[in-house]
């Protein structure tokens, strides 16, 4: 055990304790166990406190089989390309679980379009007055509650929101639009409320990137596009990919934008998970959709991140 | 950006597109919280009015939730800043092998959905506490504790961001030169390493205090019975919303933005310190001197601005007696609204009367005129259409008396 004794020569005994202490708690007690007792507990049927430990408790794919076909007499069918394939099919928990998917990605890259100008402005122009003041505006509704932030939202797409006031004053429609119904309200609170992950790791990228290589380009003809195309976009690539993946996992798990904004006929997947825990009182199954999110999430970040070659070291800085 | 007015122009609007999005909806929210209106809206205007700061101070679940929060943040600062400068320490020390490694692990619990850490925490520690054998109401189930290891264990993975940014200026050989003069390990920790990181204690610190307070994915789960303020507030916003919700972040973003100014305040006051000219500090700009590239005083003319207002206006202003007037004002409406109805009606059952005996000639012209004033009459339903907000505005001018939106109105007022 020469490099532990290294370990202790280097930082002396109380430091080096401090370390491995530190650091085993974070990752072992706090990281690692946590989520195999998550992971164990998806495993299980949902038991009463009394009978956890005893014959019953054994492991089960239940949860996950609920996940894919439903309860017991579910009478919705797979279709494969309009063929009925006769199987079972939990068509409302899979279908929110894409809709989850599909609308993080969309608000990340509606979240990338909407930041990238501002970030390449931002770390390219030397940070003067304006350029304090945009980030100061850019920190202020970061710093601000989640919940506030989606109060926000409520209070400007609501039935009497100031929206619908403007419009119905303009003549542009005649009666309230529905904004909280048809989910407008819902994907505008989610871009908005992660714009500074998305513009801050892209900044930084950008703000390494000598300027000169832009001059050179330029002077060498290429339009403005291409300069982005061809040498700032590459050079800021990890940054681009670092904010991306925030942005989409949080979105994806996000839980509060969902419960205040989303209409009233539809679903966030967390705001299933949450469900199982808190009515449903099925920690078992809850556990199960958890892991199915936090597999789904990480999974379609590492196969983007291989498409694009980035590593995951990179993300975070 | 390049020369092209083209393309300056479109940057410009994009610009204001970006801000419009960023801050109008904290400056509606916050508008609301002036509004005397029981529903949180800035337009139309009923009255201006600083009551709904007292209802806010009034909840005593909101206050209580608070003083969680407090308590919460405290301990999770302390747990996550001693976690992530261990997490920090250790990654300069690991062996190269293994550092690509140890880095996903301890910066994934950033990038696992809040409701997974909550959960896993919550299933953790109930196994734990029941395979020790323990009582339900014990220290691992209790809501603190949990909310605060929960918190904590991606909290940290930002404390090491912090401490690993600017570890990467340090040289290492001040800590061989302590060693070298005799000073203990624990020393040469305490007083060469520590000094250093002071800058990112605090940052680290704020980040931190700031994450907890308004965490909500992870605490939903794991709070027990001690809400926090970020888990009272999502109870208050889904049951039912009014405007001391907006009087709360009208609090928090005031508290943002001054703690801002002070930031900017004492960087600026340590750069002039550290030996720069003021010039180098403040760069030129074609606004006053005073204002010259400083956004903290910018900011603080306009507050100041805003604050002098405010106070001359309440001065000359009473909040009740224009509620009261407001108030009549609706009652007026709606008497008008009720006695136009009442006359309509009566019109048109006169004139159902006098129809009544052409009733041959017109009924093949007319199907639907009748006891029921013709509001069945497809053209009075358009022309009930095109009128603007017939629920709220003036009272239709068809005489479409039976048209729900009317009736509603009428039960409301």
């Amino acid at each position: 055990m020469g490099a532990v004794g290294g370990f202790f020569e280097r930082n002396g005994l109380l430091l080096g304790l401090y370390l491995l202490f530190g650091v085993g708690f974070w990752i072992l007690v706090l990281i690692v166990l946590p989520q195999l007792a998550m992971l164990d507990l998806s495993f299980r049927h949902n038991l009463p406190p009394s009978l956890v430990g005893g014959p019953d408790d054994v492991y089960t794919l239940e949860n996950y089989r609920h996940f894919l076909v439903g309860n017991p007499g579910n009478p919705d069918r797979l279709f494969l390309f309009g063929w009925d394939t006769g199987i079972p099919f939990n068509t409302i928990d899979i279908s929110v679980f894409f809709r989850t998917i599909l609308a993080a990605l969309a608000v990340t890259l509606f979240d990338l379009l909407l930041c990238y100008p501002l970030a390449y402005y931002l770390g390219q122009s030397n940070i003067g007055g304006f350029g304090r003041i945009f980030l100061l505006l850019l920190v202020i509704p970061y710093w601000v509650n989640e919940i506030l932030r989606a109060f926000a939202f409520r209070i400007l797409f609501g039935n009497s929101g100031i929206l619908n006031f403007l419009l119905l004053n303009l003549g542009i429609v005649d009666q309230p639009a529905d904004f909280i119904r048809a989910d407008v309200a819902l994907y505008a609170g989610l871009g908005y409320a992660y714009i500074l992950l998305m513009i801050f790791p892209i900044y930084n990228a950008i703000e390494s990137l000598d300027r000169n290589q832009i001059e050179a380009a330029r002077d060498l003809g290429s339009p403005w596009w291409r300069i982005h195309w061809r040498v700032v976009i590459p050079f800021a690539k990890p940054g681009i990919v670092s904010g991306c993946t925030m942005v989409f996992m949080l979105t994806a798990g996000a839980l509060a934008a969902p419960q205040i904004l989303g209409g009233p006929s539809s679903l966030w997947f967390t705001q299933i998970i949450y469900q199982w825990f808190n009515t449903g009182q099925n920690w078992a199954r809850g556990s199960a959709y958890a892991v199915v999110l936090l597999f789904a999430c990480v999974g379609l970040v590492l196969l983007l991140m291989r498409l694009f070659k980035v590593k995951m070291g990179e993300i975070g800085k | 950006m390049t020369g092209n007015p083209l393309l300056r122009l479109m940057f410009g609007l994009y610009l204001l597109i970006f801000f419009t999005y960023l801050l109008s909806p904290l400056v509606l929210m916050g508008i609301t919280a002036f509004n005397a209106s029981a529903f949180p809206k800035a337009a139309p205007w009923d009255c201006f009015t600083f009551e709904w700061f007292g209802v806010l101070a009034d909840d005593s679940r909101i206050v209580d939730s608070i003083a969680n929060s407090f308590v919460v943040g405290g301990f999770t600062v302390l747990l996550s800043m001693a976690l992530g400068l261990a997490g920090a320490l250790v990654l300069t020390q690991i062996w190269p092998r293994l550092r690509a490694t140890y880095y996903t692990v301890v910066i994934a619990p950033i990038l696992i959905p809040g409701v997974v850490l909550g959960i896993s925490t919550l299933v953790f520690w109930g196994r734990l506490n029941s395979y020790l054998g323990l009582a339900d109401d014990s220290l691992l189930r209790n809501g603190i504790f949990l909310t605060v290891l929960g918190q904590s264990t991606f909290i940290a993975a930002y404390c090491m961001l912090v401490f690993i940014a600017r570890l990467q200026r340090f040289d290492p050989g001040l800590t061989e030169a302590a060693l070298d003069l005799g000073a203990t390990h624990t020393q040469a920790f305490r007083k060469v390493l520590l000094p250093f990181l002071k800058p990112a204690f605090v940052s680290a610190a704020v980040i931190a205090f700031l994450a907890s307070f308004e965490n909500y994915n992870t605490t939903t789960f794991t709070f027990g019975t001690y809400p926090t303020l970020t888990i009272e507030l999502s109870q208050k916003v889904r049951y039912g919303i009014d405007p001391s919700i907006s009087a709360l972040a009208v609090i928090i973003v005031g508290l943002t933005v001054l703690a801002a100014l002070v930031n900017e305040a004492h960087k600026r006051r340590q750069a002039i310190r550290a030996g720069l000219r003021v010039a180098d500090v403040m760069p030129p700009a074609r606004l006053p001197r005073f204002l010259a590239g400083n956004p903290a005083a910018i900011v603080l003319v306009l507050l100041t601005l805003g604050l002098v207002a405010t106070a001359v206006y309440a001065q000359t202003y009473s909040p009740a007696a224009c509620k009261f007037e407001v108030l009549e004002q609706k009652r007026l409406e709606a008497e008008a609204r009720r006695q136009k109805m009442l006359e309509d009606l009566e019109r048109r059952r006169g004139e159902a009367a006098s129809e009544a005996p052409a009733a041959g000639a017109t009924g093949s012209q007319n199907p639907n005129a009748g006891a029921f004033g013709g509001v069945f009459n497809p053209n009075n339903l358009g022309g009930e259409k095109t009128a603007p907000t017939p629920a709220e505005e003036a009272p239709s001018p068809f005489g479409g008396v039976f048209a729900p939106e009317n009736l509603k109105s009428g039960e409301q007022q």
